[in-house]
């Protein structure tokens, strides 16, 4: 993975051509200028259908309760907690991208890191409003802090949803923490190229009084580096907790002590996978080309190939360990996956995960942008039903026959999950309209090490 | 409760628009002039009334009908509101159980859709008005000798009625009463006839019978009798270390009873193949009978039946049921008086004539004056059109709880009161009378059938008290004050219960030539949740799972599996079975135990207007019937769409290791004993034998008959809501003890249940996963929900191995009730010691604690522990076969530790090493040896 150690032609990340004011200008025109705009309003146009279903959804569920999503007695969790582990998921990969491979030197990473982080930050967002809506009474959520009550109750420590509430809470603070610190300096660039002052004013502020000088710099620097340390830590630990929330228990099927390590794996995956998406739709609408290059596609393609071996892997130890364990109810579980009522998503759930990314074998798969972008969608797709059967398979083939009931989805569970996907990009084209999606001093100090 | 009169004129269909506008504006100015809060004043008690101490619950006893014969109750009552109904164990048809009726009969009470006003042709009427009417119409028919003037009631038992009655006859000697009970059992009365030359009642006693053969009867289904057939038989075969007796049960059916299910050899035949196996039984006994050839393996299955028979003379029995013919019924008698079965016969004493004697009056135009009272022709024979033939009576009078489908075409309409809130007596099936005395004041302007009786014979304003004192006036000579106090305390009145009879030899019947109808037949049964229809606009009962099926909120066409597959039916299905034209729709329900060709279905659904809850719900089966019948031939069935079938268990078969879910043995192969080894933990294991107590329960899988008297004594007891059919299509059932059914293994149609309340585990899997501590022990180990803790993460229901807690998914009993449950009245059956639960809250069983909390305070109080047996759970008290043993496990001479002890025990789900309080006996089986397949 050594992609650009060499000056090799064929590892050059950016185009021979690029320069520091080209780099710049290419980021901050968009934001300062406020030529054709039109796509982004198109764009925005076409999210906020999602934002206002989403709104009105989650109206309803604390006007009419909790029953109106479609969980039941046996199906006690559903949508609200896949898609909880989902875009947690999703928001692995972003602090990953950046922690961890600028701990390992991958200069790669400069070109998404950015916007990577605001998917993370967006994402851990919209993840942290499921186990509150999710509630039967979402008003209380607080009852999970440590609060001094007149009580004196304090959270239950032993339960792995009070360990999930801190791990949500510091990943969400650290990662907003982490994604403002890269900020600054770009922030600075944009005060200093603001054509009004309200921009000024506004990237000012943000800027903190950056100046660029070797100070700043070495500060910065060191401060990035120490929180890239702390980070790795946090991206696996949320992931893992996450994870905990299942093996801490007795169900068949969840308690299983693969579950955090396989979580982060998966987080990961669907991670890049929504890297890949929001990649390449950033390329195509801000006209990125030169930026964010097939490279990289084929970079992340290849940490995709090795997450859907390690999830293959995962898959087969959980099929395994049933069998080999030799409990009826373990055994019958996996017998039910394959063969139950939900048996066709579950072989889709392989298809998606499993089997199709291993066309990134193949180095020409890697390089053409429609193949990644497709085969990271099913890998999105993949992993919802992952974490969606990981629930309806495990409590609705529990260890009473005459307690298994299936799952009927409702309205709002639909509506929940399709809507925050527009809010997701609504939030988003906000974060590409306002703020430099591509990290400018990052790319230049890459450009400069290119044409060393 | 006080009616104030309105002052407006009633709402009638001659509304004019501007009548409208008037209403409206008055209403506007009552609004203005309305404003600001009603002038309250509230009062202490001057003079404590007696015995009323606020927060202290009172028990009276008192008797409630079913099927027109009395069950002995206690009623507990808070502050004047009956909210619990329990056995009376002084009486002889209660035992100190219940059955689900009697438990329910507290919503009905308080259901809003009770009828609460006298109505003329539909309309608000005064008492006045029907009095002055009746009075005038009377005198006419004095004149004629009482002719035409008719009583149609349903099944009755009251010796008060009885004796107003025969005044009646004496007063008019024209007078004529029916009596219409649309689940008579014509087979019986007829093959009795046919057997001793008379009518007869027969009680078996099934404590005192070692073999048992049913021919499709089903005595441990609903009935006035059904707790004491449930009590006899489970009291022989409850199998403890030093009583390995048990009797043994052959249930010959074509469709699935509970009784069948519970039984240890059961033969799924066609209706003529079971009438054939009881003529080779009689045979085989030495009756000169010739009868059709058997089926060689049928032939070998009653050889061993005979010899099973012959062997226990004195205590064998056998039971027809009501889709068998007469002479099936005769044959049983003459079986039974061959075996010297333990039978009672008792003379029937029905002096009534019956229903179609009065629709040939009322067409002949002969009737000029008609009661209804207590019956619904219009629903349960729709096939006699009551409609066409009430209109020839110029007055008709109805006299019901509700407004119902008969009192729809009634001139006049007078509302009964509830059995909970009027005086009166009722007799026992097997004729023990006792008192039915009220809990509360009526809560709405009513009248007893007695004063209406009573005014029809001359007197007015007489008062229920005083018509029932009449007719027991004579008790107790001039200690009449001391018996009349005494009959009242126990519930019971002693020394009344008529004397059984000899009935004679037994003929044997002519046997005519089975039908060898091989078109598909269709099986009636009474529902075993709604009865005869009467009870459908109860929402505990609709809600309430039937045993077998599981199915709730209407019923379903039973069918074999080869059959469905034959006919290319899957289970939901919605079928259109008709019968010479009439048709009704019902979904399926495949279910093993249907012989070829026969279908199950059971009456009492379908009701148009019993009211909110009731109306639509179910398909009636009534519909079906021409006059009576039991048994249709000649169905025909085609697919339709349009209904839906509800149920809370799904899966019947057990897929999983049944020794740890529910382990079935026959009574000679038995297991060891098990020596419980604790298991390794690497936690620190709680010791809670230093606890005052430690509570565990003891349910006996070989008792439990699946009748549902403990479901719903739980529901009553806790509060727990009912939710509506569409929230339990979405598998949201809010019961907190449900009883599980599952196949035996042998796939004859036999079932095991097993009641699932909160394990009450020591090591409890909901507790460590609840984030708030909601889920908590307390210190007697059990396992506590505190509900204003709880934020509803569910992670306890989802950790829970056995699935036992119900989460309020909407405000099911605070502010998003079903129907009408929300209505105002509703909340006064509300157990005022367990809390109503929000929206958004997990619940549970909680072994009653409020129960226990009472004893403990009534134990400190005197100083001293609580005595074993001193808590009784709601579920354990209901149960008719005393299924349920509870007590604490660290008082060593309680049942609950002895029966821990016993070889067939064991816990649910075992090797989770939850360390369950409430643990499991087998069910045992007892198959004759004789026969293939005696596994159990």
């Amino acid at each position: 993975m050594s992609l650009v150690q060499s000056a090799d032609e064929d590892l050059r990340l950016l185009p021979r051509d690029v320069t520091d004011a080209r780099i710049t200008a290419a980021i901050s025109d968009p934001i300062i200028d406020k030529r054709s705009r039109w796509r982004w309003w198109i764009a925005v146009v076409i999210t906020l259908p999602f934002v206002g279903a989403m709104i009105v959804a989650l109206f309803g569920l604390f006007v009419f309760g909790v029953g109106t999503w479609g969980i039941n007695t046996t199906n006690v969790w559903g949508f609200a907690i896949a898609n909880y582990v989902w875009w947690i998921g999703i928001g692995n990969a972003g602090t990953l991208i950046s922690s961890l491979l600028l701990l390992t030197r991958q200069p790669w990473r400069a070109s998404i890191n950015r916007f990577a982080e605001a998917m993370t930050l967006f994402s851990v967002s919209i993840a942290g409003i499921f186990p509150i809506i999710h509630l039967g009474r979402p008003q209380y959520f607080y009852w999970l802090a440590p609060y001094p009550s007149t009580m004196t109750v304090w959270p239950q420590w032993r339960s792995a949803l009070v360990w999930d509430f801190w791990a949500i809470l510091s990943y969400l603070l650290f990662s907003i923490l982490f994604w403002y610190l890269g900020l600054i300096p770009d922030a600075a660039t944009l005060r200093d190229r603001a054509a009004t002052w309200p921009t000024r004013l506004f990237f000012g502020a943000l800027a903190l009084g950056w100046r660029g000088s070797a100070l700043h710099w070495r500060a910065h620097k060191k401060l990035q580096i120490t929180m890239a340390a702390l980070a790795v830590p946090l991206v696996c630990s949320v992931h893992s907790i996450v994870g905990l929330d299942f093996a801490a228990s007795l169900m068949p099927g969840w308690q299983e002590p693969i579950f955090p390590p396989y979580f982060v794996v998966g987080a990961m995956y669907s991670g890049f996978a929504m890297v890949v998406i929001l990649s390449t739709l950033i390329r195509f609408g801000l006209h990125l080309e030169d930026y964010v290059t097939t490279k990289h596609f084929d970079a992340m393609a290849l940490i995709m190939l090795m997450a859907s071996l390690v999830m293959g892997l995962s898959y087969g130890t959980e099929w395994f360990t049933s069998w080999y364990g030799g409990e009826h109810a373990d055994r019958g579980l996996v017998a039910f996956e394959f063969t139950g009522h939900y048996d066709v998503l579950f072989w889709f759930l392989l298809l998606f995960n499993v089997v199709l990314p291993q066309v990134f074998w193949w180095k020409a798969a890697r390089r053409r942008l429609w193949i990644v972008f497709l085969v990271s969608i099913g890998i999105l797709i993949g992993m919802w039903l992952e974490r969606i059967l990981i629930i309806w398979n495990t409590l609705g083939h529990n260890y009473l026959p005459s307690m298994r009931h299936i799952f009927i989805t409702s309205l709002t569970d639909w509506t929940l999950l399709i809507g925050p996907l527009g809010f997701f990009a609504f939030l988003f084209l906000l974060f590409a309209r306002f703020f430099p999606v591509i990290s400018m001093y990052e790319v230049r100090e890459l450009a400069a090490e290119e044409s060393r | 409760m006080t009616h104030e009169v309105s002052p407006l004129p009633p709402l009638g269909s001659a509304l004019s628009r501007r009548s409208a506008l008037k209403l409206l504006a008055a209403n506007i100015a009552l609004i203005t002039a309305g404003c600001g809060k009603p002038r309250e004043e509230i009062l202490p008690y001057v003079k404590m009334p007696e015995r009323l101490m606020p927060g202290i619950p009172l028990q009276f006893a008192s008797t409630l009908p079913l099927g027109g014969y009395g069950r002995g109750v206690v009623c507990t009552s808070v502050e004047g509101r009956p909210i619990k109904v329990s056995g009376n164990p002084l009486h002889p048809a209660s035992l100190g159980a219940t059955d689900l009726f009697a438990e329910a009969h507290v919503l009905s009470l308080y259901d809003p859709d009770r009828s609460t006003t006298c109505r003329r042709d539909g309309q608000i009427a005064a008492y006045v008005d029907l009095e002055t009417e009746l009075a005038a119409r009377l005198d006419k028919i004095k004149a004629k000798n009482g002719e035409g003037l008719r009583l149609l009631t349903g099944p009755i038992s009251s010796p008060t009625i009885f004796r107003q009655i025969a005044a009646l006859k004496e007063k008019y000697p024209g007078f004529a009463w029916h009596r219409h009970d649309p689940l008579e059992d014509g087979s019986a009365r007829r093959g009795a006839t046919l057997a001793f030359g008379q009518e007869l009642k027969i009680l078996p006693r099934l404590a005192d019978a070692d073999v048992i053969v049913t021919f499709d009867s089903d005595p441990l289904g609903s009935g006035p009798w059904q707790i004491v057939n449930a009590e006899g038989f489970a009291r022989r075969r409850r199998v403890r270390s030093g009583s390995k007796a048990m009797s043994r049960l052959y249930a010959f059916e074509s469709v699935p009873t509970v009784t069948g299910a519970k039984a240890d050899h059961r033969f799924t035949l066609a209706p003529d193949q079971i009438g054939a196996a009881a003529v080779a039984l009689a045979q085989g006994l030495g009756a000169n009978l010739s009868g059709r050839e058997l089926p060689v393996e049928l032939q070998s299955v009653v050889t061993a039946v005979v010899k099973d028979c012959s062997d226990n003379k004195g205590h064998a029995l056998v039971l027809a049921g009501p889709s068998q013919a007469p002479e099936v019924h005769a044959l049983a008698h003459w079986i039974n008086q061959h075996l010297a079965a333990p039978i009672t016969h008792q003379a029937a004493s029905n002096t009534a004539e019956p229903l179609h004697k009065l629709l040939a009056e009322l067409d002949a135009g002969e009737v000029s004056a008609l009661l209804i009272s207590g019956t619904n022709p219009a629903y349960d024979t729709p096939a006699l059109r009551i409609a066409d033939r009430l209109r020839r009576c110029p007055f008709t009078l109805h006299h019901g709880l509700y407004r119902d489908e008969t009192a729809a075409l009634c001139r006049w309409h007078v509302p009964e009161p509830h059995p909970l809130e009027s005086w009166g007596d009722l007799r026992a099936l097997d004729g023990t009378p006792s008192l039915v005395q009220p809990l509360i004041e009526p809560l709405y302007d009513t009248r007893s059938l007695a004063q209406l009786l009573a005014f029809f014979a001359g007197a007015t304003d007489m008062k229920d008290y005083d018509l029932v004192r009449t007719t027991w006036a004579a008790q107790g000579g001039t200690g009449f004050e001391t018996w009349w106090r005494k009959a009242l305390e126990d519930g019971v009145i002693v020394g009344k219960t008529p004397a059984s009879i000899q009935p004679g030899e037994a003929r044997l019947p002519t046997l005519v030539p089975g039908s060898k109808a091989t078109s598909p037949t269709l099986i009636l049964r009474p529902d075993p949740t709604l009865y005869d229809g009467s009870f459908a606009n109860n929402a505990w009962l609709q809600e309430c799972p039937k045993p077998l099926t599981k199915g709730v909120w209407g019923n379903t066409l039973g069918i074999s599996p080869d059959d469905a597959a034959k006919l290319e039916i899957e289970d939901g299905d919605t079928i259109s079975i008709s019968v010479e034209g009439r048709e009704i729709l019902a979904p399926v329900r495949v279910q093993e135990g249907h012989a070829p060709s026969v279908m199950s279905l059971a009456l009492g659904n379908g009701r148009v207007a019993a009211g909110e809850i009731g109306n639509g719900v179910g398909a009636n089966a009534f519909a079906l019937r021409s006059a009576g019948e039991w048994r249709l031939d000649n169905v025909a069935i085609r697919k339709a769409s349009g209904r839906t079938a509800y149920s809370t268990q799904k899966l019947f078969v057990i897929d999983g290791d049944r020794e740890e879910i529910f382990p079935v043995y026959a009574l000679a192969h038995l297991p060891a004993a098990k020596s419980e080894l604790p298991k390794p933990s690497l936690l620190p294991v709680h010791d809670y034998s230093q606890a005052d107590a430690r509570w565990a329960m003891v349910v006996d899988n070989t008792s439990c008959i699946g009748c549902n008297a403990c479901v719903l004594a739980c529901q009553v007891e806790n509060n727990v809501p009912v939710i509506g059919p569409e929230e339990i299509a979405r598998n949201r059932d809010m019961h907190w003890l449900r009883i599980d059914a599952y196949a035996l293994d042998s796939d004859d149609g036999r079932f095991g249940f097993e009641p699932v309340p909160c394990m009450q585990c020591e090591t409890a899997p909901c507790e460590p996963v609840c984030p708030v501590e909601a889920s908590v022990h307390d210190s007697e180990g059990l396992n506590v929900q505190v509900y204003n803790r709880c934020i509803g993460t569910r992670f306890c229901e989802a950790n829970c191995p056995y699935k036992v807690r119900r989460f309020n998914f909407f405000g099911y009993a605070d502010g998003q009730e079903y129907a009408n449950l929300a209505a105002e009245v509703m909340h006064l059956h509300n157990n005022p010691d367990v809390t109503v639960r929000a929206r958004g809250v997990m619940e549970k069983c909680t072994y009653c604690v409020q129960r226990i909390s009472a004893a403990r305070r009534g134990a400190e109080k005197e100083m001293r522990p609580i005595r074993d047996g001193e808590v009784r759970t709601a579920c354990q008290s209901a149960c008719p076969t005393q299924a349920i043993a509870f007590g604490n496990l660290n008082r060593q001479d309680s049942a609950v530790v002895r029966l821990r002890e016993e070889q067939q025990h064991f816990s649910l789900l075992e090797s989770l090493n939850t360390k369950p309080r409430t643990t499991y006996l087998a069910d045992i089986r007892n198959p004759n040896p004789a026969l293939p397949e005696s596994r159990g």
